[in-house]
């Protein structure tokens, strides 16, 4: 029942290229220009270059038993116990995540639209057309992505052909005076939010992909499609707001769409760009909502995952909440523990598999294929 | 007062919408599970709707993250 859904490789494609953009379209620009200042664009294609790696390590895990999930792949590979303690703890960072990006969405429409609002109504709001969309399964949201892609896309073209008047080179100027050492430094946030908690995709990479063999390249060019619209867009915010601005505000790329003025006549459309993130956050969150949902179902071996989406969402949408007080707790959560409890799950533990694998693999061989 | 009718007037319409189904396949795990989820779920909003403190997930991570995190950060 819940391994029948079937995507194809396209709009797999589609999936992780919106995931790596959602929430870094947000935030990224000004954690990068914090560091960086004005080089946080070159910031940008080192750290995308060095996650291409990171997303290799998780398709070299999904080749080994393509018929199973990240959950049910720990179990194979670590044993029954340890399995299902490490798979609760990718559950417990998925889940986090997903009402992590509740906030986001419920911070960002009550900051700049809809100030008179209460936070508690917005979040609530997204949480509900979330839960509808994992209810309706795997299927229904990648053919809802592919829908939306082209409004994003068709959006993210006037932004950018909009902007271009506004771009100031002084503001770029000089070139790498940041110096390999912060460039570097900087990278990890940037990996950490695109390419590391990438893998909360392999709850349906190799399982519900069609094509497999197609999937590995989708992934690469997804996530390559996604690097290079945030690199576009702190460019963007960097070269149009100066490093100092950029670094200055939660919303850079709201603040850019806010500048765009032609002929002072076509102004003030950043209510229509937010279009932009909110396509991409519901994505991202839905993604992560996703595979929490489902791993709760695969370490308790449930037969069916949909009686859990509508409690799990009531409890998202309190966690949004409460979880981060206000933004200065959550950018400072970010910077100290939620890139190490990242690195842990989507670098450290990928490695653990590929060393475990390694020690077990005629074993692992000998035992009957099973789902 | 009006809050917590509201959220169990919800949990009230979500038992009603997913349990006859449950029921009906006989799935007493996913009954249990679903069961554990809603309390929990029904508790937190109440707790939020009265105002009282809940306790943050994010402090347990940090706690735990924290010496880690001073290990590679000087």
């Amino acid at each position: 029942m819940m391994q029948n859904a079937k995507i194809s490789t396209y709009q797999f494609l589609i999936l992780v290229t919106l995931f790596t953009i959602g929430t870094s379209i947000l935030i990224v620009p000004s954690g990068l220009a914090a560091k960086a200042k004005h080089d946080a664009w070159i910031v940008a294609i080192v750290g995308m270059v060095i996650g291409l790696v990171v997303i290799g390590l998780f398709c070299l895990i999904a080749q080994w038993f393509p018929h199973l999930t990240f959950i049910q792949m720990n179990e194979m590979i670590l044993g029954k116990w340890l399995g299902k303690g490490v798979s609760l703890l990718f559950v417990f960072m998925s889940f986090i995540y997903a009402s992590s990006l509740l906030f986001y969405s419920g911070t960002f429409l009550n900051t700049h639209l809809l100030p008179n609002t209460p936070m508690a109504s917005l979040n609530i709001l997204m949480a509900i057309i979330i839960v509808m969309g994992v209810h309706l399964g795997l299927e229904t949201i990648a053919r809802s992505a592919e829908i939306f892609i082209l409004v994003f896309f068709v959006l993210f073209f006037f932004l950018v052909l909009f902007i271009s008047p506004e771009v100031k080179f002084e503001n770029v100027q000089p070139i790498f005076e940041a110096g390999t050492k912060t460039v570097i430094q900087s990278t990890f946030p940037f990996i950490e939010v695109t390419s590391v908690n990438a893998i909360v995709l392999l709850m349906f990479f190799p399982v519900n992909v069609n094509n497999r063999k197609q999937a590995s390249k989708s992934f690469f060019i997804g996530y390559i499609i996604g690097g290079i619209v945030i690199i576009i867009f702190t460019f963007l915010s960097v070269s149009v707001l100066g490093a100092y601005s950029t670094a200055a505000e939660v919303f850079p790329s709201y603040e850019l769409a806010k500048r765009i003025n032609i002929g002072d006549f076509i102004q003030r459309i950043e209510a229509l760009m937010a279009g932009l993130w909110i396509i991409a956050l519901y994505f991202k969150t839905t993604i992560y909502f996703y595979a929490s949902v489902l791993g709760i179902a695969q370490i308790l071996n449930l037969k069916d995952y949909r009686p859990l989406i509508v409690p799990l969402g009531m409890i998202a949408a309190v966690l949004s909440l409460v979880i981060y007080p206000n933004v200065v707790y959550q950018q400072n959560w970010n910077q100290t523990t939620g890139i190490f409890l990242s690195f842990s799950i989507g670098v450290f533990l990928p490695l653990l598999l590929v060393a475990v694998y390694a020690i077990r693999k005629k074993q692992l061989k000998k035992a009957p294929e099973s789902s | 007062m009006l809050k917590v009718i509201g959220i169990l007037l919800i949990a009230a319409a979500i038992l009603w919408k997913e349990v006859p189904p449950l029921l009906e396949k006989k799935d007493k795990k996913e009954l249990v599970v679903f069961s554990i989820l809603l309390t929990i779920g029904v508790g937190l909003s109440m707790a939020l709707g009265l105002g009282k403190p809940i306790p943050n997930p994010l402090d347990f991570l940090t706690f735990v993250f924290k010496p880690i995190h001073d290990v590679f950060v000087r």
